[in-house]
């Protein structure tokens, strides 16, 4: 029993204390939008090399796990994935807590976010050689079928309003497409604007796309952000318990599905975590639930996101080829050390590798009482902090991170331009959702398509290389699946509930004009583009106007039509000042300096919020309040983990 | 081109006189005891390529030779113009240097408007070269390199290469070997090495056109036929050079160090001077050889000569490729 030697190793003192301060440093960044693993990982490699390789690797490693399970916290509390793995965690986790359940999507977060992470953890303990041959099985087909089966989620997304939510991921699906191509290397839809050159980043999208509806609806009204339960909060974590257990089957499946999902390199724990509820929700007998609260949502991003960490390390270690961006440094902290990864690693270098997968394995283990005590401090402090500092608070989250991803106030004003129209296009009943999803799957399903068809093209097989590859079929046959059982379910329970789109049929085809208008402009923007670069944009944009046009004909054809102003597309004056507010603050952070900037929208959106009569007391300790929050991210940011911060003219 | 030229033909008048104004004033002062504090080293590319790993092994020695750390941040985008396009607008303190590579920074400006100009950039210090390398899958039918040409001369388009992104390095070194020994063949780009590597172990594609430095984690996955280096590499003695094989293919990337350009004059040379230090430190040279690197000292002093001499050989590369603009 060799392999149980090192657990002692493992545990030494030092070992388990740096395993805890990983995951709670992990939890705590993972938690806010923006700020991620692979920041907080790259900062802390120096410290690696006088640790000790294995102590290094297992602080790195739980640092890791910790901020992949953090994310569920922003995405249950303020709808927004804290990082782009838990972006399925919103579907159920938001509505759990909006009715009350935020206690309890959390405490069923931590229970599948520990289970997946074993599940992936022993997978890299016991199989890692073989399972990295999964990696090498994947090809580029595989990937673009993989992205497809990702987009057939939609479908589900938005039953009632299919035509939408198609249109929606075409759009989500163009976005992906801006900037300098990787295959071909046209510069697509930058309309000249050298800081859309890198394209538009994900990260800052979903931050955007997800959080600033929320930050506008929540200056509409006085009606507090959430909803706090009175019953729950002692026996949330033995409810989550009991109803985690009755779907352990789900939880296993979803992190088997994490696991492989997680050998994938560049797929990664957001595709996991989509993959896993698509493939939930179609097996799950209860599928109307989902979308709506429903536990089985949850368990199955969290424990499929979680388990991409273990599965990530199997390509890592095993070939040299890093799953994600945390193991891509994390491989290269390996290598500074005089570690060559390979097959060899596991037996010349057992001692460090089986030591650091213990100790993954333990930090693992402890997220269950570092989330269980910061999710109930998290869950408190959001419904319980008044909406005049929540709403600046939250603004504030989404600036700065959106800001760190890469020190650029330009991501910042992506965030801010896409946020407003997902707003807007909410209204209209296009939801946040399909465009993230094709924003997400959009690079990886272009890239696997041109790359398919090259290969295919070169050497005469382009269909066989397509639909004739034995992983392939498996996938397409999950997809089409994914993509005919909702609607089939939808048209047998029909009769029972008829959903009826809002509309106001004047205010939609409008918005359905604009955009064929825009695709229109986009295809116009296509000449001179070389064939390889052109032709998936152009296929999406053929798609948009096919879609735009049935959905004119469908207008034309309903005599319902909801009243203009029912449809609450005209913002309140409150609505209008926060998104002038946030728009100045990311137009002239760099001028004036990240901390005046942001001491002066923070107070000022305080004040939108404020719905009371302003009295003086609670209004300087708001204020200094928020000089406090201020000050304390500015720090953690500069100081901790040493971003560069705009200096503008003042501070 | 005429912009490009008067550009180059004013550019070390302009330098000259920045420097003095900038060298008479207060800079001076800072520069005597530069570095004091941590160094921000900004890498272009994501972390796990070729960049991350050097810049990881100098950051190993860093302190021993420059007295202070360096923090390194990733900055990815775009083949890298997302970073170089703003570094001229970050602080020219000396504690902000940047990555910077060859030919990116020459073909990025020639192919498209990437919001920065290559005489615009103010490199310090070229440290290392990766030559690009011709890799088959272990269990591939091709032995050598002269089995992989016949085959393609026979079947023109059949053989695919896997390579690292459009217009880049791989490209480049594909496309020249396809006009120097005529054949035909197909590159396929990926979103980096990593993907591109994993795709060829998974033999999915013939082989693979990427750096030498790509396959040292492969293990026994891979079979590297030829190397474009002068000599060969003292990673892999047993791979011939193109050279050797009779085709007469040398290139790669070269990775140095940028900063921004209102950096003074002093503390360019004070950083040149730190980067060559540590290019001559033996622990550094073991681990940068052992992965496949090739060490070059082109300090800040040399840099307007070599700089010359690629743009010259890189223009030439474009129009032949047709990618001038």
């Amino acid at each position: 029993m060799e392999l149980l030697s090192y657990l002692v190793e493992a545990l030494t003192p030092l070992n388990l204390m740096l395993a805890l301060i990983g995951v709670i440093a992990g939890t705590v960044i993972g938690a806010m939008p923006g700020l991620s693993a692979t920041m907080a990982v790259a900062v802390l490699v120096p410290f690696t090399y006088v640790m000790g390789p294995a102590s290094g690797l297992i602080v790195l490693g739980a640092i890791y796990t910790g901020a992949i399970y953090g994310g569920a916290f922003a995405a249950i509390l303020v709808n927004t994935p804290g990082t782009p793995s838990a972006i399925a965690t919103t579907f159920d986790g938001y509505p759990m807590a909006k009715q009350g359940k935020g206690a309890l999507a959390i405490s069923l977060a931590t229970l599948a976010s520990v289970g997946g992470g074993v599940v992936g953890g022993i997978a890299l303990l016991l199989l890692a050689p073989p399972l990295a041959e999964v990696a090498l099985a994947f090809g580029p087909a595989e990937y673009f079928w993989m992205a497809v089966f990702g987009l057939t989620l939609i479908s589900a997304l938005s039953i009632g309003n299919t035509v939408k939510g198609l249109i929606g991921a075409c759009i989500g699906l163009i976005l992906s497409t801006v900037g300098v191509a990787v295959v071909g290397g046209d510069v697509r839809f930058t309309f000249d604007q050298v800081s859309l050159l890198g394209g538009i980043d994900i990260t800052s999208a979903i931050i955007g796309l997800y959080c600033m509806p929320v930050i506008i609806d929540l200056v509409a009204s006085k009606t507090p952000h959430l909803n706090f339960a009175k019953v729950e909060g002692e026996s949330s974590l033995k409810t989550a318990f009991t109803l985690a257990a009755k779907r352990k089957f789900n939880l296993l499946r979803s992190s088997i599905i994490g696991t492989v999902v997680g050998i994938l390199p560049g797929a990664g724990g957001s595709i996991a975590g989509l993959v896993a509820y698509t493939e939930a929700r179609r097996s799950s007998k209860e599928s109307d639930k989902f979308g709506k609260g429903a536990p089985d949502g949850i368990i199955a991003t969290e424990s499929a996101n979680n388990a991409t960490v273990g599965g990530g390390f199997i390509p890592t270690l095993v070939l040299g080829i890093p799953g994600t961006p945390p193991d891509a440094i994390i491989l290269g902290a390996l290598l500074v050390q005089g570690i060559k990864t390979g097959p060899t690693l596991f037996t010349e270098q057992g001692s460090i590798v089986y030591t650091f997968i213990y100790g993954l394995l333990i930090a693992t283990l402890l997220m269950l009482p570092v989330g269980l005590v910061l999710g109930k401090y998290a869950y408190k402090s959001i419904a319980k902090t008044p909406k005049q500092l929540l709403v600046p608070t939250v603004a504030f989250l989404t600036v700065i991170g959106s800001y760190a991803i890469h020190s650029n106030p330009h991501d910042t004003f992506v965030m801010f331009a896409l946020g407003v129209l997902a707003w807007v296009l909410s209204k209209f009943g296009f939801s946040a959702s399909p465009i993230v999803l094709g924003l997400v799957l959009g690079k990886i399903a272009e890239q696997g398509f041109v790359q398919t068809y090259l290969i295919g093209s070169a050497q005469d097989r382009v269909m066989e290389m397509f639909f004739g590859r034995p992983i392939s079929i498996g996938i397409i046959i999950c997809a089409v699946f994914a993509l005919i059982y909702p609607l089939w379910m939808a048209r047998r329970k029909k009769s029972q509930e008829q959903t009826v789109a809002l509309d106001n049929k004047p205010a939609t085809l409008m918005v359905t004009l604009l955009i064929m208008a825009g695709s229109g402009v986009l295809l116009s923007q296509m000449d001179g583009m070389s064939k390889l670069g052109a032709v998936f944009p152009s296929y999406i944009l053929y798609a948009v106007l096919v879609l735009s046009g049935l959905l004119l004909i469908r207008l034309l054809r309903t005599k319902h039509s909801t009243p203009f102003l029912q449809l609450g597309v005209l913002p309140t004056a409150r609505q209008s000042a926060v998104v002038v507010t946030i728009g100045l603050w990311t137009l002239f952070m760099s001028t004036l300096g990240f901390a005046l900037s942001s001491l002066l929208a923070f107070t000022s959106i305080m004040l939108i919020a404020n719905f009371d009569k302003p009295k003086l007391v609670p209004m300087l300790r708001n204020v200094s309040v928020s000089v406090v929050i201020v000050a304390a991210f500015y720090l953690l940011m500069k100081e901790v983990l040493l971003l560069r911060m705009p200096a503008g003219i003042l501070f | 081109m005429n912009k490009n030229k008067i550009a180059r033909f004013t550019k070390p008048l302009l330098t000259a006189m920045t420097v003095g104004a900038l060298s008479m004033s207060m800079s001076s002062m800072a520069a005597e005891d530069f570095p004091s504090k941590p160094i921000n080293y900004i890498l272009t590319f994501n972390a796990g390529g070729e960049s991350d790993l050097s810049a990881r092994f100098q950051q190993t020695v860093f302190e021993k030779h420059a007295g202070v750390k360096t923090v390194i941040q990733y900055m990815p985008g775009a083949g890298g113009a997302v970073a170089w396009s703003q570094l001229n607008g970050m602080e020219g303190d000396g504690y902000t240097i940047m990555g910077i590579n060859i030919p990116h920074t020459i073909m990025q400006p020639i192919v498209k408007d990437s919001g920065y100009k290559t005489e615009e950039l103010t490199p310090i210090y070229y440290f290392h070269y990766t030559p690009n390398a011709i890799f088959v899958p272990a269990n591939s039918k091709f032995e050598q390199l002269s089995d992989l040409v016949d085959y393609a001369k026979k079947n023109p388009g059949m053989v695919t290469f896997a390579g690292s992104g459009s217009n880049s390095a791989n490209h480049i070194g594909q496309t020249l070997f396809d006009k120097m020994t005529g054949v035909t063949t197909t590159y396929v780009p990926f979103s980096g090495i990593g993907p591109a590597m994993t795709a060829l172990m998974g033999n999915q594609l013939t082989a693979g056109f990427n750096y030498a430095t790509s396959g040292a984690n492969a293990g026994d996955k891979l079979r590297m036929l030829a190397v474009s280096a002068e000599k060969r590499l003292k990673a892999f003695p047993d791979v011939p050079t193109f050279k050797e094989l009779g085709i007469d293919l040398v290139g790669g990337a070269y990775r140095g160090l940028a900063v921004p350009k209102s950096t003074p004059e002093e503390v360019r040379q004070k950083l040149s001077k730190i980067i060559g230090d540590i290019n001559s430190d033996p622990e550094f040279v073991k681990k940068m050889e052992d992965n496949g690197f090739v060490l070059t000292d082109i300090p800040y002093e040399q840099m307007d000569a070599f700089m010359e001499a690629n743009q010259k050989e890189y223009e030439g590369v474009a129009e032949l490729l047709g990618l001038s603009k």
